[in-house]
């Protein structure tokens, strides 16, 4: 009876291990296949497409606020639809809610736990939600009586794992998007706290999200530790693209304004373009100089600059289109752990370990750039730059 | 008999694990690509169009930027 057992056994095991190398073979053919597909579409690089965009000359970028008031490293931070308001959150556990024009501090909470990783404000204005070593991600209502205590009316919505490590609302108060240290990510509904859809296929913690804009659907990409930047249909909670040419850990991904592309930030100090519908990266963004790791990047409005954070507390911005480094921002004294635009696109946020935020904008062009455009630009150029000496001089 | 369960659940994890890889693969490898060239051309002109509306980019007047420096008030 034994040896009939261990016979039959035997035999399944047979049967399971044939079964298992011949589904190998077939993962390895498809994704040798999948490479020549995209290698047989690869007819040109972008850079050589864009020469025929004019240069942008040299960028001078100029801090106008600093936000102090955090007791740690500043960990992310976001931006509010009204363009003036900020909320970020720290390893001091405190999660503050700002004035970027005043620089006022408007709210605060202090969060029962350190290193609060991930920060959002709701679309609405009325909300921020957070979350980080707690593995949780909460709402916190934002009142207009500043003496009311916040904590009282928080929300727990989320809970993974392992740590949080992003969060984002969707189109509205109504839901939020989770992306955790356990490897995975989730939709949860924020008035129930009920999980709507989970995401698995990350091979290790997923560091952050970002939600493709409106017009082009119910997507978003993540990116994480296993050096995979994968693209998701948010109803179904597949993988519908996933692209791995980092050599490290994504600490940061933004999608292109018009949806059809997305960044990513990297510890292997590149920045790299994806083009969702050439299915391929089309462009990195590095210099031989530049050794230090992306902890974050953002597009501004028409998608021709790139900024990046970097851990050698500067900031580089990057033509997209021709992959030249436009501007180097110095100011911080730590490194720069989040950057984000603002929603109208006239400045940039960043947020650094030396505790402080800072909010950048454009402040001059270079002659060069001048001179290299047409003859109306050029007037109306001139124009401007006769205001600017006007208001330095007065 | 007990390593024998726990090397099968083993198994059927490993061949559950391996379908779904190659699932995945399949839909990926009939998705519809579009060329480089194309693609490229297209993020080209979406920055051109919006070019002049990318404060960022162009700048715009100092008197319309809310985060200009607070230049001290002379009392006349």
């Amino acid at each position: 009876m034994y040896w009939i057992c261990s016979k039959s056994m035997a035999t399944q095991e047979l049967q399971i291990n044939e079964s298992l190398a011949h589904l190998k073979t077939e993962s390895e053919s498809l994704k040798t296949k999948l490479e020549e597909e995209r290698a047989k579409l690869h007819d040109v690089e972008l850079h050589q497409v864009a020469e025929k965009v004019e240069g942008l000359g040299q960028f001078v970028m100029k801090t106008r606020r600093t936000l102090k008031g955090h007791g740690n490293k500043v960990l992310c931070m976001d931006w509010c639809k009204d363009k003036r308001r900020i909320v970020s959150s720290s390893q001091d556990g405190k999660v503050i809610v700002w004035d970027a024009f005043t620089t006022n501090k408007e709210h605060a909470v202090t969060m029962p736990c350190t290193w609060v990783m991930a920060c959002a404000y709701a679309p609405s204005g009325c909300a921020v939600a957070c979350g980080g070593l707690d593995n949780k991600c909460s709402v916190y209502p934002l009142s207009l009586d500043k003496n009311e205590n916040l904590a009282a009316k928080k929300k727990s919505v989320a809970m993974h794992t392992n740590y949080l490590s992003a969060c984002s609302f969707t189109n509205s108060d109504m839901q939020i998007l989770t992306s955790s240290g356990d490897g995975t990510c989730a939709l949860w509904d924020v008035e129930s706290g009920q999980l709507l859809q989970s995401f698995h296929g990350h091979a290790a913690d997923v560091l952050c999200l970002d939600l493709a804009p409106s017009e082009t659907g119910n997507t978003f990409v993540s990116g994480g530790c296993d050096k995979k930047a994968n693209v998701w249909d948010m109803r179904s909670g597949q993988c519908i693209q996933s692209f791995e040419t980092h050599e490290s850990d994504i600490n940061s991904v933004r999608y292109y304004p018009s949806g059809d592309a997305f960044a990513s930030g990297s510890d292997d100090a590149t920045c790299r373009l994806y083009d969702l519908r050439a299915d391929r990266e089309v462009a990195i963004y590095s210099k031989e100089s530049i050794i230090f790791g992306v902890s974050s990047v953002d597009f501004s409005l028409s998608g021709r600059l790139l900024f990046g954070g970097y851990n050698d507390y500067t900031i580089n911005v990057w033509d997209v289109l021709k992959g030249t480094r436009v501007s180097i921002l110095f100011g911080h004294e730590n490194r720069v752990s989040t950057l984000r635009v603002s929603p109208d696109g006239t400045a940039f946020c960043t947020g650094s370990w030396d505790h402080t935020l800072r909010v950048s904008s454009s402040f001059s062009f270079s002659l060069f750039s001048v001179i290299s455009l047409s003859p109306e630009v050029l007037l109306t150029h001139c124009v401007f730059f006769f205001f600017f000496f006007l208001q330095i001089w007065a | 008999m007990d390593n024998g369960m726990s090397s099968k659940t083993h198994n059927a994890n490993s061949i559950l694990l391996a379908r779904r890889t190659v699932l995945q693969l399949r839909t990926e490898a009939s998705r519809e690509r579009m060329k480089v060239s194309k693609a490229s051309a297209d993020l080209m002109n979406y920055c051109t169009e919006h070019a002049m509306a990318d404060p960022l980019l162009v700048g715009f007047p100092t008197s319309d930027n809310p985060f200009k420096d607070k230049k001290p008030c002379t009392i006349l």
